[in-house]
């Protein structure tokens, strides 16, 4: 791959971390942490992604890391035993996560994803009872930190990000779908260490402070005016409306499903999908509209 | 702390302090100067004022140049990084964008210290 030091260990971040955190954990040192994943007003990728996780995997998360109390698409138990299950989580520490932003509308009845008490149980209702109460809580892609998908625009639901509904502090991984390494990355910080450091909107900087345009590996056709005209071009694809310029995080170091490709890489512009805003502020996603290319250089 | 996630930090809070310095810079520039622009065929107007109509056509699009106005100045933004596509968040280039810019760069009016300034907007 790389000589580079700094580069392997921004890849290896998230593992140095998770591997402490089990030997901790074996050697008595820390507890492991209960984790509460609520599924809300979205689509489910970021859990998806989650069990895509490589550089740790998704197994030592829940047999070595954390006691993964709740989460609808993965767990055993149906039903009424399951949302009990949920609830008697209430009277301990726990660690709490939200994928999907929280429908509002008629007073969240959008978003339905239980029954408790013989009545329906709403996103809205289920993250105000488990966000006030829990340790941590980790807003995990782009429509819990700040809406997304679900609240693009006209918003029929009335989506927000969960930090609207609650009042405390969030940790947010805006990303559609978040990384597995941000994700896990952040959570074995959590254990070892507490809550890592954030920016000035809630992200942990040791995945979204360096702008992705910084690291492009086509930075230098962006330098020497050199673009690419359509997709499949090999350089810089800013007249092409490539999100680079405006999104902090570090796809180009890391990489996709298992660490071998990103956007750019694979000729298509980054659509700035872990940015604030997306994706209303990010569009188009493509464009061929642009200004004029001077031939005589 | 491992040691490329200290140097994350250390970056960041920099980057913090020195937006924050640029404040006071800011407090003291004159107008900035226009600058050679004779490298588009259809240059801006000779007196280098713009109206609301002349800046729409600059709108970075059928191979314009991309201008937006801020505090009655126009600037320069088609080869400018984050205006991939003659759009920033949302916007379109061509228009004056002096309430979007303060409502979202509030405290960080020197941005606009590092855009190319070629005119300023009138009224017609």
């Amino acid at each position: 791959m790389n000589n580079c030091s700094f580069y392997n260990n921004r890849i290896n971040k998230a593992a140095e971390l998770i591997e402490k955190a089990k030997s901790d954990i074996f050697n008595g040192k820390i507890n492991k942490i209960n984790l509460v994943w609520l599924e809300l007003t979205g689509c489910s990728g970021n859990i998806i992604s989650l069990l895509n996780g490589n550089n740790p995997d998704f197994t030592y998360l829940i047999t070595d890391m954390v006691n993964f109390i709740y989460n609808n698409s993965l767990l055993a138990a149906e039903g009424k035993f399951a949302i009990e299950n949920l609830y008697n989580i209430l009277k301990e520490d726990y660690v709490l996560a939200v994928e999907g932003a929280i429908a509002t509308k008629n007073n969240g009845l959008y978003n339905i994803i239980g029954r408790i008490a013989d009545k329906p149980l709403t996103a809205l209702e289920a993250v105000k009872t488990f966000g006030e109460k829990a340790k941590h809580v980790i807003a995990v892609g782009a429509c819990a930190t700040h809406g997304g998908v679900s609240a693009a625009r006209p918003n029929p639901s009335e989506s927000v990000s969960v930090q609207s509904v609650l009042n405390r502090k969030v940790i947010k991984l805006p990303g559609c779908p978040c990384h597995p390494d941000w994700f896990m990355g952040t959570l074995a910080h959590i254990l070892l260490y507490g809550e890592p450091e954030l920016d000035n909107l809630d992200r942990p900087i040791m995945f979204y402070s360096t702008l992705l345009h910084d690291i492009c590996p086509r930075r230098s056709y962006f330098d020497k005016g050199i673009f690419a005209e359509k997709l499949g071009d090999k350089t810089c694809m800013f007249k092409l409306g490539c999100r680079g310029p405006v999104t902090r995080v570090d796809c180009p170091l890391r990489q996709w499903n298992d660490y071998v490709n990103w956007p750019i890489k694979d000729d298509t512009p980054c659509i700035g999908c872990a940015q604030f805003g997306f994706p209303d502020a990010m569009e188009p996603f493509i464009n061929y509209d642009t200004t004029r290319i001077i031939n005589n250089e | 702390m491992p040691y490329a996630y200290t140097k994350d930090v250390l970056l960041n809070s920099l980057r913090e302090k020195i937006s924050f310095l640029n404040i006071f810079i800011l407090k003291n520039n004159k107008l900035p100067q226009n600058r050679n622009i004779d490298i588009y065929v259809n240059a801006a107007p000779q007196d280098n004022t713009f109206t609301l109509e002349e800046l729409a056509f600059y709108n970075g699009k059928n191979g314009n140049p991309a201008y937006v106005a801020v505090n009655g100045i126009v600037y320069d933004v088609t080869n400018n990084a984050a205006w991939a596509a003659a759009t920033h968040f949302g916007l379109t280039a061509g228009r004056d964008l002096t309430s979007a810019f303060s409502s979202c760069h509030t405290g960080n009016a020197s941005i606009l210290n590092s855009l190319t300034a070629i005119g300023t907007l009138i009224n017609e």
